[in-house]
């Protein structure tokens, strides 16, 4: 279980979760304020645009490390179905949400949303996962 | 696959917990093996073989 504290490898995915959730809020702040009071240009828009994404990607690198180091394989095994139904469902909607905006002219979805439901694919499937070998 | 586990812990009186701290695994796995909810790994079945002193066929069939 990712919350027990007995598990080193769990530990380490708590921890590095926490840092890179950390850096995502002081990072998105930080742009935030920047481009409405600065309004930058140049590389620098780019670089502060691009710090949130940044600590997301530390969040996804994090979850890669937690299962190549944990060494309980039922929890691997619960780590990656979680994963390929976060997956399965973030492309289902995306698709179909990107089929009803070209036919339909349904409203943009901003790309900033696929990891967002990604997680909450990804949660739920965790969730329903635990109770399968409860 | 079935398996005997829930037999040979029940042996040597010892709990879900007490194989899992042997195994190096979280209790959940001792009890969906036991259940036959998941299959291990063959490192982890050699595991429990040597753990229980027996051979792999002797814990788990294949339920045909």
């Amino acid at each position: 279980m990712l919350c027990s504290s007995k598990n080193p490898a769990a530990r380490r995915y708590m921890w590095r979760f926490s840092v890179s959730m950390l850096l995502y809020i002081v990072f998105l702040v930080l742009a935030v304020l920047v481009f409405v009071h600065y309004r930058p240009t140049g590389p620098l828009a780019w670089l502060l645009a691009m710090l949130p994404a940044l600590a997301i990607i530390g969040q996804i690198a994090a979850f890669g490390l937690y299962l190549a180091e944990e060494k309980d394989e039922l929890q691997v095994a619960m780590g990656v179905k979680s994963l390929l139904w976060g997956i399965g469902g973030t492309l289902a909607v995306t698709v179909t949400w990107g089929f009803l905006e070209n036919f339909v002219h349904l409203r943009h979805m901003d790309l900033m949303w696929v990891y967002p439901i990604f997680c909450m694919f990804s949660g739920l499937a965790f969730g329903l996962v635990q109770l399968r070998y409860r | 696959m079935k398996n005997r586990l829930r037999v040979l812990r029940a042996e040597r009186d010892w709990s879900q917990a007490d194989l899992a701290e042997r195994l190096e695994v979280s209790r959940q796995s001792v009890n969906a093996i036991e259940t036959g909810k998941f299959d291990p790994s063959l490192p982890l079945a050699f595991k429990l073989a040597r753990l229980f002193e027996t051979a792999i066929e002797e814990i788990f069939t294949d339920g045909e």
